[in-house]
C-alpha cells in the first residue's frame, strides 16, 4: 500500500463514519468475475485490465435510489471539459458496470455532471423553484487508471458528497 | 439574515480551512460571470458575506473552491491531478429573504457541501 493510498484509506474512514455504513456496503461485481479467463497465477497483481471506472449514486433523501439518475461523464481536454458518455444508473444507482476501463480510462480530469433536478421531479419530491441543486458537477482527478476509481456521491435536494469509494 | 456565506473546514485535520481562494460567480445568459475572488480568514470564513441580503437576487451562483491549492499549501502530497481538485458547487437562491450558508468539507479524497445556516 503506498502513501497515497495509505492516506486515501484514512480519509474514506472519516467519511464512513459521518455516513450510514449500510447505504455504502459495496457487492462485488460477480459478471465481471465469471468473464475473467481462467485463473492464471502469472498475471501481475496489479494488471491494465484491472483498471476502471464506476459509480454509485446515493439518494439519501429517501434512504434508497428508488429513482434512475442521469449523468454526464465528461473529460477535460482541449481547456474544455467534452462529453464521453450520457447514461442512467440501475440497479439502486449504480452505472451498469464500468464506465470506462483499459486505454479508454485515461489520466486526469473528469466532470460527472449529476441531474439531481430532474431526478426529484420525476419523484415528485416537494422543492421550491429554482431547486437548490440543479445539475450537481463532480470533478474528479484520476492519477493512477490502473486502479479502480469508484465515484461514490451521496446526493438529496439540499446536500452532497463525494469520495472515491472501493 | 439573509445573503450568502460560506464556511471553509478541513475534515482530514478537524480544523477550519484558513486560506482558501474561492471564486463566487452569478449565471447570466448561460455563463458563470465571476463576481468576487476571496480568500479564507483564519476560521475559514470570508471577512465579508459573500453578498450582503440587499445585493442578493434569485439566480444561480457557483463557487469554485481551490481545494487542491489548499491541500498543497498544507504539505499533503496528493497525486497528479489530486482526487479532489478545483471544486464547483452550484447552487440556486430562491428566496432572497432567506440566509444561503454554502459550506465545503473537504478533504483530499472527499468532499461534502450542503445548505446551512
Amino acid at each position: 500500500m503506498d502513501q497515497h493510498e495509505s492516506s486515501r484509506r484514512q480519509f474514506l474512514s472519516s467519511v464512513l463514519v459521518a455516513s450510514s455504513g449500510a447505504l455504502l456496503s459495496e457487492t462485488s461485481f460477480a459478471a465481471d468475475e465469471s468473464t475473467k479467463p481462467a485463473a492464471s497465477t502469472t498475471q501481475p497483481v496489479r494488471s491494465i485490465e484491472e483498471g476502471r471506472l464506476t459509480f454509485h449514486g446515493i439518494d439519501t433523501h429517501h434512504g434508497a435510489t428508488i429513482g434512475t439518475l442521469s449523468v454526464e461523464l465528461s473529460y477535460f481536454e482541449g481547456g474544455a471539459f467534452r462529453l464521453i458518455k450520457h447514461f442512467d444508473t440501475v440497479k439502486n444507482g449504480r452505472s451498469d458496470g464500468a464506465l470506462l476501463q483499459g486505454a479508454a480510462f485515461k489520466p486526469g480530469l473528469y466532470e460527472a455532471l449529476l441531474y439531481v433536478d430532474d431526478y426529484f421531479s420525476a419523484l415528485k419530491t416537494p422543492l421550491p423553484t429554482p431547486n437548490f441543486l440543479k445539475k450537481v458537477p463532480i470533478r474528479f482527478g484520476v492519477s493512477t487508471p490502473q486502479e479502480r476509481y469508484h465515484l461514490a456521491v451521496l446526493f438529496n435536494p439540499w446536500n452532497y458528497s463525494y469520495y472515491r469509494g472501493s | 439574515m439573509a445573503g450568502i456565506t460560506t464556511h471553509v473546514l478541513n475534515s482530514a485535520a478537524g480544523k477550519p480551512g484558513a486560506g482558501m481562494r474561492i471564486d463566487f460567480s452569478i449565471l447570466v445568459d448561460g455563463t458563470y460571470r465571476l463576481l468576487k475572488t476571496v480568500t479564507t480568514n483564519t476560521d475559514g470564513r470570508t471577512d465579508q458575506m459573500l453578498l450582503r441580503p440587499e445585493e442578493t437576487q434569485v439566480g444561480e451562483y457557483e463557487l469554485l473552491f481551490y481545494v487542491d491549492d489548499y491541500f498543497k499549501a498544507q504539505g499533503y502530497k496528493s497525486p497528479e491531478p489530486p482526487f479532489v481538485g478545483k471544486v464547483p458547487v452550484r447552487f440556486s437562491v430562491f428566496d432572497t429573504t432567506q440566509h444561503y450558508h454554502v459550506p465545503m468539507l473537504a478533504t483530499p479524497w472527499s468532499c461534502t457541501t450542503y445548505r446551512g445556516s
